[in-house]
């Protein structure tokens, strides 16, 4: 399963859905994003039956990206039930980004 | 030990150096496997345009650069792992690499790990990292449009880092520790005559002062040990790079500097072990040489796997 863009509102929904949501907030303009993009992909794949995996562009949805206090980009916030379990910016490696999902649907 | 599946050569580290290598193993045969904790491209990922790699006339970004390096060595059978490398021993036979996707081994291993921004050992200067404390201004500048940010360091890359930062953000503080800069001459007087440039000479940052995120810097003048408080919104530190070698240490010879000692043949102090790109001892570090590198590495690797240690 690949990481899907959402707007908004489909996001809303998205995190109304059993799954919790993991999102990665990017932009088309930052470097650090493109790099961690093939990395997302992967995991996007392998996390595919526990979380759904989506991204944000936040040239697009600005106000849902400040709203949830993203000030630096990337940044992945991990949702359960709507709310935000836990935040990583601009993680090094993909074996980063495995541990702070592991670590964040621990809590 | 059985049914481990025990590659040729495997590349640590998915830059210029290691997909050339990569590249130039598969189509010699060889059973290759390049490992890179992120993406391919390392260092290079990040250059927003590459103009001094011949063929790209028009200039090329270093991220696709780094793809199309990918996709060519795995064009011709090479595989990429998503791994980061714990530990290694080198001296075994096969050499085994311990990865966070579990152990690789191989005959040969292609040390191609660069090199990274050196780091001011502030306290809280890693978990404030993106949030104002930046070591690329191409990557990060953007952020900082009419905003003031502190530059730290004296050499070239301080001073292009100065002078771009200039054109976005309202006012730049080059802070050095000396009373003039290392950069090239070319680079002076533009930067003495950008209006919104300061300088603050004989000075070393001392604490990132902080809440969420940085807010200032601390600095003390080295000579008076005069401490003034200098509010910004974003420190860019410039003081250089450190090569990868922290894994490898305690195996291969390195210089006083941390890179690992080898020559033009990229043979680093054990047998079947190669070093290219930035983080072997060399003269010039661009994208060039770090392909001539990976290339001369399979050369030699061939010679070690004909020779049947």
């Amino acid at each position: 399963m690949a990481a899907i863009n959402m707007n908004t509102e489909q996001l809303q929904q998205a995190m109304n859905g059993e799954k919790p949501v993991l999102v990665d907030f990017w932009a088309p303009w930052c470097g650090y994003c493109r790099r961690i993009a093939p990395v997302y992909e992967k995991i996007a794949e392998e996390y595919g039956g526990q979380l759904v995996t989506a991204k944000v562009n936040i040239d697009e949805e600005g106000a849902f990206a400040e709203a949830e206090g993203v000030e630096v980009i990337p940044t992945l916030i991990l949702y359960r039930n709507g709310k935000a379990v836990d935040s990583v910016v601009n993680p090094g490696s993909k074996a980063a980004i495995d541990q702070f999902i592991q670590e964040a649907l621990a809590k | 030990m059985s049914e481990v599946h025990v590659y040729d050569m495997i590349a640590v580290g998915g830059g210029p150096g290691g997909y050339t290598a990569a590249l130039y193993a598969a189509r010699a045969g060889l059973d290759t496997l390049v490992l890179e904790k992120l993406s391919a491209g390392g260092q290079m990922a990040l250059t927003e345009e590459i103009d001094n790699y011949p063929g790209f006339e028009e200039g090329i970004d270093g991220f696709t650069l780094a793809e199309k390096m990918q996709q060519q060595a795995e064009r011709f059978g090479a595989r990429s792992e998503y791994a980061q490398v714990e530990s290694m021993d080198l001296t075994a036979s096969p050499k085994v690499l311990e990865t966070s996707e579990g152990p690789f081994y191989a005959r040969t291993v292609v040390l191609a790990t660069g090199a990274n921004p050196r780091e001011l050992g502030l306290p809280g200067e890693a978990a404030l990292t993106g949030r104002g404390v930046a070591y690329c201004a191409a990557c990060d500048g953007m952020r900082y449009k009419g905003r003031t940010v502190v530059v730290v360091g004296g050499g070239n890359s301080a001073a292009a880092d100065a002078m771009l930062l200039s054109r976005i953000a309202k006012k730049v503080i080059l802070v050095h520790r000396r009373d003039t800069l290392r950069a090239t001459k070319i680079y002076h007087e533009p930067l003495m005559q950008a209006e919104n440039i300061e300088f603050r000479w004989n000075s070393v940052v001392t604490e990132l002062l902080h809440a969420d995120k940085v807010t200032g810097v601390k600095l003390k003048d080295v000579h008076t040990g005069e401490e003034t408080t200098v509010p910004c919104d974003g420190v860019f530190i410039s003081v250089g790079r450190k090569p990868a070698t922290e894994l490898v240490q305690s195996q291969v010879a390195l210089d006083r500097n941390g890179y690992i000692i080898a020559d033009e043949t990229t043979k680093t102090s054990l047998p079947g072990v190669y070093a290219v790109g930035d983080v072997r001892t060399k003269p010039l570090r661009q994208v060039v040489t770090a392909v001539a590198d990976g290339a001369t590495a399979v050369h030699m690797a061939e010679e070690y796997l004909a020779g049947g240690e």
